[in-house]
């Protein structure tokens, strides 16, 4: 019988990683680096097998991989899929390194043929899309979805020999609570557009009316600090598909529009009738956003 | 002791143009070291000055990333030397190549206690490299790290995670890769540049390397990715409580709101 192997780190949303390979069909096998808690949660999310490495400790997981290397290519599977986490992604680049098998991104569809992996997917940060024949293993890096339910199967433990040349000495949590505009329904965006930092109120005045999470392109998050990275919509940050976005003084560069291309409907305010983004939306406004943003908020009220 | 810093030489994807049939052509498009490359640069300039160890570049990819431009752009980030590996067939090439022959040449360059990266290539952008290269070498990789400090082989790392920070210790070699935010890239200045021509580069051969084996696959179709329709209706904002009424409308309209 075909086996799919899921690799993961810590992170046990994977509802779309188990229905990408139900689709498939085989027996589902999820290796888990994390701790108990997130096997676990794995082992009801609907996969057929669980195996555990054991409790990681003081031993970050990622540092795991060239164990769960060793596992899956033990079991040989055709395809192996994984979250794109930052985590996830070092156990699949070690894995595609140790099968010497490609490891695809941004992923459309996948499908099995008798003697070949087929496989759809964006290429060049989006702006492409290939379809390609893999006469071997296939790693798959894939939206994660959501914490699957399913029938507890029972979790197999493996000893697992970390390497001892990494450990954790301190970990300290952020007091902001973290985000997740991927399940939002409404997102404003902000990008360079905004002229100073006084006038995310305007954004946040915007997105409040409209029960909206607030959200920005790469510079206001990573250039400047003035929304957290986690709020960072973008080829290299989160991918959203909301009802309804709303770009506020974001040009439309291709890095950023990978990540929200999905949206429902997408309404664009800025003052260059030339950005790239008003040919890629449903409404658009030429203006200043110091005076069309509050004017789209009192519109509201 | 050495550190490497593994980067790309690559073309904007925003300047590519993508045909009807989905093929992807970078040939006008500016290149450079890939955008979120010269972090690593100036960690790495900053830890060998720390720790005396020597700052190798490294670059793996087709013709152009050995070219006089893009030994100058390397070399006048503060690099002690540069190493290049190209060949046609490394053109574009996709993340597990890339990665395997990085790891051969850090084994061939030895002595190599630390690899930086960046967070992602700004073309093919998959954010695979640094690991595939790590499972290869057999060192463990860190990702989104913000700040180095100690020496190769006992090496405290900060990192980004999920919800925080955190600092882990490395006591071998390890392949890190370098947050976006982690410092403000410095621009070279014309003493840089005028040093850089000093610098040397070595070009490994390709096929002399040991490079893994890798499984075959056939790009069998391409495509323009399909976009969603959109109404494209753009308002002039001269009057911005107007033009708002009038997208709220549509939007209440097509039950949006």
């Amino acid at each position: 019988m075909t086996e799919i192997w899921i690799l993961v780190a810590a992170n046990p949303a994977i509802d779309n990683l188990v229905s990408r390979g139900r689709e498939l069909g085989g027996q589902l096998v999820a290796v888990v680096a994390g701790d108990r808690s997130c096997a676990e949660a794995i082992a009801a999310s609907g996969v057929d097998r669980v195996v555990w490495l054991g409790e990681p400790g003081a031993t970050p997981v990622e540092a795991r991989a060239a164990a769960v290397a060793d596992l899956v290519a033990e079991a040989a599977p055709r395809v192996v899929l994984a979250a794109s986490h930052p985590a996830e992604r070092v156990l699949a680049g070690a894995l595609a390194g140790r099968l010497g098998a490609p490891a695809l991104t941004m992923v459309s569809s996948v499908r099995l043929e008798a003697d070949a992996v087929i496989v759809t997917h964006a290429t060049f940060g989006g702006v492409a899309e290939e379809t390609v024949r893999v006469e071997g293993p296939v790693v798959i890096v894939d939206e994660c979805g959501s914490v699957g339910t399913g029938l507890p199967v029972p979790i197999e433990e493996v000893t697992a020999t970390a390497p001892p040349t990494l450990t954790v000495v301190e970990t300290r949590m952020s007091s902001t609570t973290r985000v997740d505009l991927g399940k939002a329904r409404r997102v404003v965006a902000v990008g360079r557009g905004l002229a100073r930092r006084e006038d995310l109120a305007l954004v946040e005045e915007l997105a409040r009316a409209l029960d909206a999470e607030v959200a920005c392109s790469r510079p206001l998050a990573e250039g400047l600090g003035w929304l957290s990275r986690d709020r960072y919509i973008g080829v290299t940050g989160q991918h959203v598909h909301p009802d309804l976005y709303v770009a506020v003084g974001i040009s439309g560069q291709l890095q950023h529009v990978v990540g929200c291309r999905d949206a429902g409907t997408v309404v664009v305010v800025n003052c260059d009738a030339k950005a790239p983004y008003f040919g890629e939306c449903d409404y658009g406004i030429v203006g200043d956003l110091a005076q069309v943003v509050p004017a789209l908020t009192a519109a509201l009220a | 002791m050495k550190i490497v810093v593994a980067f790309k030489w690559a073309a904007n994807p925003q300047e590519a143009t993508v045909a009807a049939d989905g093929t992807v052509d970078v040939g006008r498009a500016t290149l450079g070291i890939s955008e979120y490359d010269p972090q690593a640069f100036d960690v790495g300039r900053r830890l060998a000055d720390a720790t005396g160890a020597e700052l190798v570049g490294l670059s793996v990819g087709g013709p152009a990333a050995t070219s006089s431009m893009a030994r100058k752009a390397a070399l006048s980030r503060g690099l002690d030397s540069l190493v290049t590996v190209t060949d046609p067939s490394l053109d574009d090439a996709a993340a597990t190549r890339t990665g395997a022959v990085l790891a051969a040449a850090v084994a061939q360059i030895g002595d190599v206690d630390l690899v930086l990266t960046g967070d992602a290539s700004v073309d093919l952008g998959v954010q695979l490299v640094p690991s595939v290269m790590a499972g290869l070498l057999g060192w463990p990789a860190v990702s989104q790290v913000t700040a180095l400090s100690g020496t190769p082989g006992d090496l405290r790392i900060e990192r980004n995670q999920e919800g925080g920070t955190q600092v882990l210790l490395a006591s071998g070699p390890v392949v890190v890769s370098i947050a976006a935010d982690a410092v403000e890239p410095r621009i070279p200045g014309m003493k840089d540049i005028l040093g850089a021509g000093r610098k040397q580069t070595t070009e490994l051969d390709y096929a002399a390397l040991s490079v893994e084996p890798l499984v075959a696959y056939a790009v069998v179709g391409r495509a323009r990715p399909e976009l969603k329709a959109r109404q494209g209706k753009v308002i002039d904002g001269a009057d911005p409580a107007a033009a708002a009424a009038e997208v709220v409308a549509a939007l209440r309209a097509t039950h949006v709101l």
